[in-house]
């Protein structure tokens, strides 16, 4: 006789705790604390919440979501949505799947003030006007009291409540890699794990529960539990992802799956779902009160927590799972009021063990009874496939335990295409026409016993692992000898018999308080298809997903229509399966920011920064009007390291250039540099910048900052499509570092430096010359976007902060100041040099940009030429030219438009790409889009609308500041 | 002296610099001996960009793989020593698509092998490019990493699908991304090569993905021991 420990001592306040016994979970050494409601409960470690709860004599946890009604434990497989709690700032956790941990707060959802007086369950006495798709019909009139409606809809609609404060958690994801997936560790997904690792496949098995064996767990016998853990030790190196929830098939066998914070994305040679099956609840009045549970999820109480829901106890069943329980209750010393089975009197012959308990055979149950939890059940007997509502008899018990049957769990397996087929015979849903790569195995493919699903994984497993290549595969004989087997089960689904009288109380959805009458009504009002019923009335819409109602609201519209459930169809079934965070789809924060290597020193000095695409560049150091004076009057360095460069080598690297830009370039000699405009096929701008031709065949390029990504593809495109004969082609943008020291002191500055002479005759506007700029070898380009003498300097980006920092002190005795994108922004708009992208837009061509001078029309077939070609010789509708405005009070935004009155009215004729107040000028100044025939007249004074109110401004053609360019050629 | 893409942010995890070949290179962090030792265990993060790094791009690859190497087989994805090198600190080639090569030298070894490469002969048009100073290099080391970079990067990391000597390009932390297998001596390590602009980008997501290791930076010093088991 065993000796008591300790772990045989039940605590109190766990008045449904049983003692130890084997295959439980828990462990009895280790108690915790936690509170649920504002009260504080006991659970061992390893218990769920629900199970702890449970324990301790709760049956209620949560609240229905449209009529508040109390709801209890109903599947305790993470199923439903019964068990739906708030933990701390967490909303809407399934306490039957949460492990308690010491301390934690635990809130009911869906309920105010208290779970047990919920002030919204007064909704339940308005039900007759809140029938099916009422939110399509009501609160539409009278409108001006919308905002008070939808300020209630927003309090009392949703589950759980999101802390806005609440800190991020930390998401991430990850790749997992297999050749075969299997999706369910129960009986026949072990099997299918083994078999396919034996044919030396590389396996990976998720499964959503805390341990694999599935059904076995809570099957009551642990031998072939035992067996099954076995067979997965010997097998190795299989990978096991417990706690693991499959959400979703993609294609390519593309698995998404989730374990807490992190998702999985798994990719796999082929994949088998090992899925199970749903229990199917019974639809009968009040069948949604606590105390009312599926066979299944008392089992697992029992016997993985020792729990039991309940302290006398109905059983109403359809098959002999229900008998099994029955069994088991007894057992654990439950009192078992009955048991109430649908089939005839021979059914239920094999268990043992009730011979004292009342059984009815051929008889249902027609309602629950009982405020806030059963405290009896009404049962009628059938008469042929109808029940006799004048026979009730009602039998007092504290818990209902109903086994109607199973659905296989094959939504992941319609998703991948699976097609469903319903066998009358059985009331059960096979599925037929998989495509390549997915198999069956188990209860999903309509094998019950043990043995037959453990046979049926070891043919997917094999088949899945000759599919990725490893293996013959089974036979077909062996395929048909466990098919002819499945066929000798009996059939385990619960006909339904339809109910007597009308019942609003008889629910079909629980997470959408859906019931019978409202699926009734909605098919009466015209929503017969079933994608229709599933919308107007949301049925299978909630968390469970269709888990618990899409088998009972398919045979009830069928039934309901006269239609077979074959005729009636089935829903389209969609990712996730289930329920996942949006934190677990976002994964960990990646966004990709760019920073040039002088990144660090900008922030040192205060820089205020700026994104421009994926760069993060110095918009000012403080005061961009000083930055823009101190170019103009002495000189300023800034880092623009972000433009995009390119490098090209080879001989017919001329003849690329000249295709690609409307500029001509096979006459550029070595060691200048030019100016290019590169357009689409269809003669828009998408890029500007300089290309210098720096030895006979290699060429460096530079594109905008945001450009040059594209322009490298735009290049690397053409080149693959026949114009690269001669060509290589090398992004080298983040190879240097660049930096424009400008303004009249620029030479003297880079001239303390170089040894190169850097004289106006020795190093010309429009040319390129390598030089040794603080002792790093480096590339001077006689260029610039300021209007002022300009030097950009390229370097190794490893050299910048050197080259950088040796330029900033050597400046110093000249004033140098570096600026930043804001002052640069002005500086070029004085120069009415554009901006790609600001200036332009997807419609804008060098042409009407006024950049005709960059575009040699007669030159041979290059990009946009064609279309250039048609705006040359028909005129251009648009122009871009400048504006002037006196003073500085009003500057025009970018976007604003331009007006003309046309006929009494005003007209938008343009609109304003950039402005800026100068401080050089002391006017503002901008660049603007207007009809080629009002641009061309200069000073001619055009209207910006601005708040309400119009703008005056003169137009203005060629820069605004040094029109000759003396300055910058000096 | 030269300064790595990485260097404000080693700068910034308490590292001690060496200077080699003109770079400033970070030699330890913590202690060489602590950080193997970690790295054994776990997972360390190195900043590898000192080393040097080419991209020829070659018409005639065969006549170019012949002057090469021996035999002058170099499928697409894998990688090889180049003869004369020895040890971990030698000079590698991978092929990364028919017509591109990549190399990868110790710091400063750069120079010398372009103009190697630029005097081979006969294979058409040839373009060497420097990309020393464009690229980041971080290394990832230790028992965990193929799992920490599973976090980042949809590749299969496992030794049957990318072995030791073996490149891909890839996407990193929605990066493009040079990944490069060679382990350390006992350890799988991994190069990651990607744009210099990103370099601190990527390290920090990495360090944050390996939060669960305890990633920490292992120094040269640190390296040349794992190379040792």
């Amino acid at each position: 006789m065993r000796v008591p420990t300790m772990s045989d001592v039940i605590p109190q306040g766990m008045s449904h705790r049983l003692a130890a016994r084997d295959g439980e979970v828990v462990d009895r050494e280790a108690m915790l604390r936690f509170s649920f409601g504002g009260r504080l409960y006991t659970a061992f470690r390893g218990d769920t919440i629900a199970a702890a709860l449970t324990a301790a004599g709760v049956s209620t946890f949560s609240r229905s979501f449209k009529y508040h009604r109390p709801r209890g434990l109903l599947c305790c497989s993470g199923h439903c949505p019964n068990c739906l709690v708030q933990i701390g700032d967490e909303p809407n956790v399934r306490a039957c799947q949460r492990r308690v941990e010491e301390g934690m707060t635990v809130s009911p959802q869906n309920a105010w003030p208290s779970l047990e007086r919920d002030a919204l369950s007064l909704s339940g006495l308005l039900a007759r006007f809140m029938p099916v798709g009422f939110y399509y019909k009501t609160f539409m009139r009278p409108r001006r009291l919308w905002p008070l409606f939808e300020a209630f809809l927003r309090r009392a609609a949703g589950l759980g409540r999101v802390d806005e404060r609440s800190p991020h958690g930390a998401f991430d994801k990850q790749y997992l890699h297999a050749d075969v997936a299997v999706v369910g560790g129960g009986p026949a997904g072990l099997q299918a794990a083994r078999r396919a690792a034996a044919a030396g496949a590389r396996v990976l098995l998720c499964d959503e529960n805390q341990e694999v064996g599935g059904h076995l767990r809570f099957g009551g016998d642990p031998t072939p539990l035992a067996g099954a853990r076995a067979l997965l030790e010997e097998a190795g190196d299989i990978q096991v992802y417990t706690d693991t929830a499959v959400t979703g098939w993609y294609r390519d066998h593309w698995l998404a799956a989730v374990r807490g914070n992190r998702l999985f994305k798994i990719r796999a040679g082929a994949v088998v779902f090992a899925t199970g099956a749903y229990e199917r609840p019974l639809v009968f009045d009040n069948n949604d009160l606590p105390g009312v549970m599926l066979a299944g999820g008392v089992a697992r109480l029992l016997q993985l927590y020792g729990v039991v829901p309940g302290k006398r106890a109905v059983v109403a069943t359809a098959n002999d799972d229900g008998w099994q329980v029955a069994e088991a209750l007894v057992a654990a010393g439950v009192e078992l009021a009955a048991v109430v089975d649908e089939r005839g009197v021979e059914s239920g012959t094999a268990a043992t063990g009730l011979d004292h308990v009342p059984q009815y055979h051929g008889h249902v149950v027609a309602a629950a009874v009982g405020s806030g939890r059963v405290r009896s059940v009404e049962i009628v007997p059938l008469a042929g496939d109808r029940v006799d509502p004048g026979q009730r008899q009602t039998l007092p018990c504290d818990l209902l335990v109903t086994s109607g049957g199973w659905t296989a769990a094959a939504d992941l397996a319609y998703m991948a295409g699976g097609k469903s087929r319903h066998d009358e015979a059985t009331g059960e849903t096979r599925l037929d026409d998989l495509p390549d790569g997915i198999f069956l195995a188990g209860r999903v493919n309509g094998r019950y016993s043990a043995d037959v699903e453990a046979e049926d994984g070891r043919l997917a497993g094999a088949a899945a692992a000759a599919h990725a290549g490893y293996g013959e595969g089974p036979s077909s004989t062996a395929a048909s000898q466990v098919e002819t087997r499945a066929q000798q089960q009996p059939r385990r689904t619960s006909d339904c018999p339809p109910a007597s009288g009308k019942s609003a109380k008889r629910f079909v959805c629980y997470c959408e308080d859906v019931t019978e009458v409202d699926v009734t009504t909605a098919i009466a009002e015209g929503f017969d298809s079933v994608e229709l019923l599933k919308r107007y009335s949301t049925i299978s819409m909630g968390p469970c997903q269709g888990k618990m109602c899409a088998a009972n609201a398919l045979g009830l519209c069928a039934r309901t229509q006269g239609q077979t459930v074959a005729e009636t169809g089935r829903t389209t079934s969609r990712p996730p399966v289930t329920p996942l965070t949006l934190g677990a789809l976002a994964g960990q924060v990646m966004e990709p920011v760019q920073v040039t290597p002088l990144h660090q020193w900008h922030l040192d000095r205060g820089a205020a920064m700026m994104v421009a695409g994926l760069w993060l560049r110095p918009e000012h150091y403080g005061d961009p009007t000083a930055e823009v004076l101190a170019v103009r009057q002495r000189v300023g360095l800034i880092d623009v390291s972000t433009l995009g460069k390119i490098k090209l080598t080879g001989p017919g690297v001329p003849a690329l250039l000249d295709r690609l830009y409307v500029n001509g370039w096979r006459k550029l000699g070595i060691g200048r540099v030019r100016y290019g405009v590169m357009c689409n096929d269809e003669g828009v701008i998408l890029d500007d910048g300089v290309c210098a031709r720096v030895r006979e065949e290699e060429w460096y390029m530079s594109t905008t900052s945001s450009g040059a990504g594209s322009v490298h593809q735009w290049m690397e495109w053409w080149i693959q499509s026949g114009w690269g004969e001669g060509v290589q082609l090398s992004d080298v943008t983040d190879q240097h570092a660049a930096f424009n020291l400008t303004g009249p002191r620029a030479r003297d500055v880079l001239q303390k430096l170089t040894e190169r002479d850097l004289a106006n005759d020795k190093l010309p506007y429009m040319r390129t010359r390598t030089a040794t700029v603080a002792g790093a070898p480096s590339r001077l380009l006689r260029i610039g976007f300021t209007g002022e003498l300009s030097f950009e300097i390229h370097t190794p980006a490893s050299y910048g902060l050197q080259v950088w920092e040796a330029l900033m002190e050597a400046g110093g005795e000249f004033g140098l100041v570096p600026f930043g994108v804001e002052a640069q922004r002005v500086l070029r708009l004085e120069k009415a040099h554009i901006i790609v992208g600001q200036d332009t837009d997807a419609m804008s061509d060098p042409l009407s940009a006024d950049m005709d001078w960059a575009v040699k029309l007669d030159k041979a077939d290059f990009l946009g030429q064609r279309e250039l070609l048609r705006i040359h010789e028909k005129g251009r509708r648009q122009r871009l030219v400048g504006f002037t405005r006196e003073g500085g009070d009003v500057v025009p935004e970018e976007g604003l438009q331009i007006v003309e009155r046309r006929e009494e009215r005003f007209e938008a004729v343009g609109w304003v790409t950039s402005c800026r107040f100068s401080p050089v000028l002391q006017k503002v100044i901008g660049l603007c889009w207007l009809p080629d025939e009002v641009a061309g007249r200069q000073g001619e004074t055009i209207r910006i609308h601005r708040n309400g109110r119009l703008v005056e401004a003169q137009i203005h053609h060629g820069p605004f500041y040094d029109p000759d360019g003396s300055r910058l050629k000096t | 002296m030269r300064l790595s893409p990485l260097h404000d942010r080693t700068r910034a995890l308490g590292a001690r610099f060496a200077e080699a070949v003109g770079w400033r290179i970070p030699d330890a962090y913590e202690g060489a001996e602590e950080e193997a030792t970690r790295a054994r265990g776990g997972i360390a993060l190195a900043d590898d960009s000192a080393k040097g790094r080419l991209l020829l791009q070659s018409d005639g690859m065969a006549q170019l793989l012949a002057q090469l190497l021996d035999p002058a087989e170099l499928p697409p994805g894998a990688g090889q020593r180049l003869a004369g090198a020895a040890g971990d600190g030698g000079s590698w080639v991978y092929r990364l698509r028919p017509d591109i090569l990549f190399f990868s030298t110790p710091p400063g070894a750069e120079a010398d092998l372009a103009t190697r490469l630029q005097a081979l002969t006969g294979a058409g048009l040839t373009a060497v490019t420097d990309v020393t100073d464009g690229r980041a290099e971080i290394r990832v080391v230790g028992p965990s990493s193929p799992v920490l970079l599973s976090k980042v990067c949809g590749l299969d990391f496992s030794d049957e699908a990318f072995s030791d000597g073996e490149a891909a390009q890839t996407s990193v932390a929605k990066t493009n991304m040079l990944v490069l297998r060679r382990d350390l001596g006992s350890l799988p390590a991994y190069s990651l090569i990607g744009r210099r602009s990103l370099g601190d980008y990527v390290w920090q997501v990495l360090a944050e993905a390996g939060t669960e290791w305890e990633a920490r930076p292992i120094g040269r010093a640190g390296l040349d021991l794992l190379s040792r088991d």
